[in-house]
């Protein structure tokens, strides 16, 4: 199965995946945007690059620009979530074929794009999340953080979900998945099992391979801003919300 | 017969049985009729949109009829178990608020959507037609 046999953009024609484009999410990460992306070059992906900056005011966008990515630029600041959703429906619009998302600032290795790529290309999942089952140093969760974690990994186990990570920045995406990820329903902040979930309803093929991250330079994750408490509330309204959804689709089904 | 000390039925009969004040009297009426009268300029000017229009105009109104028709604000006071009717204007006052409230809260939410999804056009369209500051070509 993992021989040689290219798999990437190199062959044209009948290839079902052959246009890719790499999403990056950024706000206020002018030093480290600029080696991010040339790491990503240097890696020799095929896909394009698409900055999206987040209403950054350290030229981000600039610094971006001059790397050689796309930019877009949010007016505003509108959240992590948001500029990812931009990404999604830039990706959607330009006919992009598969999306690989990673954060800006370089915990992401850009060498092990081909980790997530290689699953979708191969027909085998419509969602592969990079998890960093091996910490190059050391990550942290807090105690009550932690134990959310932990809950809904197990709630996400119930549900038929086998992701131990699912806060990772680091995914690939097939059309399929980023499209329904366009919608409404996509929260702004961060993106979490809730989002996996409603992947998994709507019948998307979850994947997890593992990757390694390398701890952010700015020494914590995007997501240590949530509030414990907050956190686990916000996972719990969205799985009641989804399951509720899902509730309705189901009782509509039959009627149709 | 020796009456309990503290009767409490029979004060809560002669607090609902106090006559209401004239100066209270016409300050309520003055002052809902003034807020009606608020309310319809600002529809009629349309500072106020139609939608908003309903829960105003149903408040203002009442208002009047209550501080007109002092006997209906007695009756839903012991209907609903209160001492005084001032206590069934501070309830029925913060019932309002609450719905109002509400009411914003849910528009609130709509508008952030609508807000998140035109910034996003708006960043699209400014990289699709190339006056994104030196977005290479």
């Amino acid at each position: 199965m993992g021989e040689q046999r290219p798999l990437i953009a190199g062959q044209e024609g009948n290839s079902p995946l052959s246009r890719g484009i790499i999403v990056i999410p950024a706000f206020e990460e002018a030093p480290r945007i600029g080696g991010v992306l040339r790491s990503i070059r240097a890696s020799g992906q095929p896909e394009e690059i698409l900055v999206i900056d987040d209403g950054s005011g350290d030229g981000t966008a600039l610094v971006a620009g001059d790397a050689g990515a796309r930019v877009i630029s949010h007016p505003f600041n509108l959240g992590y979530g948001a500029a990812l959703q931009t990404g999604y429906k830039y990706a959607l619009r330009h006919g992009f074929e598969y999306v690989v998302q990673m954060d800006a600032d370089g915990q992401h290795l850009a060498g092990e794009i081909p980790l997530l790529r290689e699953p979708l290309l191969l027909g085998q999942a419509d969602i592969v999340v990079g998890s960093r089952f091996i910490m190059v140093s050391g990550y942290e969760p807090g105690f009550a953080r932690g134990l959310g974690r932990l809950l809904f990994h197990w709630l996400g186990r119930l549900a038929g979900i086998h992701i131990t990570d699912p806060t990772s920045g680091f995914q690939a995406l097939h059309r399929r998945a980023f499209e329904l990820f366009c919608g409404d329903a996509f929260p702004v902040d961060f993106p979490d099992i809730d989002v996996l979930l409603l992947a998994h309803r709507r019948g998307l093929r979850l994947r997890e391979v593992e990757v390694n991250m390398a701890s952010s330079p700015r020494g914590s994750s995007l997501h240590s801003g949530i509030m414990p408490i907050y956190y686990v509330y916000k996972m719990m309204l969205s799985l009641w919300v989804s399951s509720i959804e899902e509730r309705r689709a189901k009782d509509a089904g039959p009627d149709l | 017969m020796q009456a309990p000390i503290y009767d409490l039925e029979r004060l809560r009969e002669v607090l609902l049985a106090a006559p209401e004040a004239a100066s209270t009297r016409a300050m309520a009426i003055v002052g809902s009729v003034a807020i009606f009268l608020v309310i319809l300029v600002l529809v009629r000017h349309r500072k106020l949109r139609e939608e908003y229009t309903p829960i105003w105009l149903v408040m203002a109104v009442g208002t009047v009829v209550i501080s007109v028709w002092n006997d209906l604000l007695r009756a839903i006071t012991r209907a609903i178990g209160a001492w005084t009717p001032s206590s069934t204007i501070f309830f029925m006052g913060e019932l309002f608020l609450m719905t109002i409230c509400l009411h914003y809260a849910v528009r609130l939410s709509s508008l952030g959507r609508q807000v998140k999804n035109l910034a996003q056009e708006v960043a699209m369209l400014r990289e699709e037609s190339g006056r994104h500051p030196r977005t290479p070509d």
